[in-house]
């Protein structure tokens, strides 16, 4: 990617006021970045929950992963992030008017593909949205009850029961009961209980 | 079937095209906030600090309306 297009895609970047918009620009190009070095990046956590449902819940940071065996070299992160205008690092970056943090590894249970999104500087990996329900349906339970990420998993349950994003419900099923999560329980009931809301079907119910 | 066709799906097995996903923005967001309508952001988290710096007290930009999506 040559300068001149980075510097373009930053403009663009740190023009963008809608949250959403501007950190899925930024997810692009700095996904495009660091895959042109051969690592691949993955959106995590509420900021992929975020792309997925557009519930207006994330702040004004995106969360990413690698999800190649090896990230880059502390100096190379650097200098590349120095492309375009960053401030801080190595694993967190002021950039564009937002925050950048790379968590590490991304941690995937889930045997169904990444999401991807065709964003302007090209694709944009999102954490699979089994994984994010059923780790985010933990979240709500434990260590303590958080009404906001509750809120956040009946959002994802409720776009996936409407077909607005794939979700492949047996996964849902199987990656609850791993000794990871052990929490299928909980999920079938906020399942359910989204699907009472909505008037739909609960795909995770044996007659579903 | 629970299908509502006229909003592109984010698909599992290949990518979502940036226009499709604009086009779906608005009717992800009607569903979100049929089951959660009073969702906003968290009050607080481990990086509030920095976040409330960068956005004037803040924890992010304010989110685009509905109606404008």
């Amino acid at each position: 990617m040559d300068s001149q297009v980075i510097q373009k895609g930053l403009a663009d970047i740190s023009a963008e006021q809608d949250p959403t918009l501007k950190s899925l620009k930024l997810a692009s190009l700095c996904s495009a970045l660091w895959r042109e070095r051969g690592v691949e990046l993955v959106v995590v956590g509420g900021s992929a929950i975020e792309f997925l449902t557009d519930g207006a819940y994330a702040s004004g940071d995106l969360d990413m992963c690698h999800t190649t065996g090896a990230t880059l070299p502390i100096r190379d992160r650097q200098e590349l992030m120095g492309l375009l205008g960053a401030k801080g690092g190595p694993r967190n970056w002021q950039v564009a008017g937002m925050f950048l943090d790379l968590l590490g590894p991304a941690e995937s249970f889930a045997r169904t593909p990444y999401r991807r999104l065709e964003g302007p500087c090209g694709p944009v990996f999102i954490m699979k949205a089994e994984d994010l329900l059923v780790e985010r349906i933990l979240i709500s339970v434990y260590p303590q009850a958080d009404q906001t990420a509750r809120d956040c998993a009946k959002m994802l349950i409720a776009v996936a029961l409407r077909e607005q994003v794939a979700m492949n419900w047996s996964e849902v099923r199987r990656v609850a009961q791993l000794p990871e999560y052990r929490n299928l329980k909980e999920c079938e009931d906020l399942v359910q209980q989204v699907a009472d809301e909505l008037k739909l079907k609960n795909p995770m119910h044996p007659a579903g | 079937m629970n299908s509502n066709s006229k909003t592109p799906c984010i698909p599992l097995d290949k990518a979502i095209s940036w226009e499709d996903w604009l086009r779906g923005r608005r009717a992800r967001r009607e569903t979100s906030k049929l089951v959660a309508p009073g969702t906003a952001r968290r009050n607080s988290s481990s990086k509030d600090r920095r976040l409330r710096k960068l956005f004037g007290g803040e924890r992010g930009l304010p989110f685009t309306p509905t109606e404008k999506l």
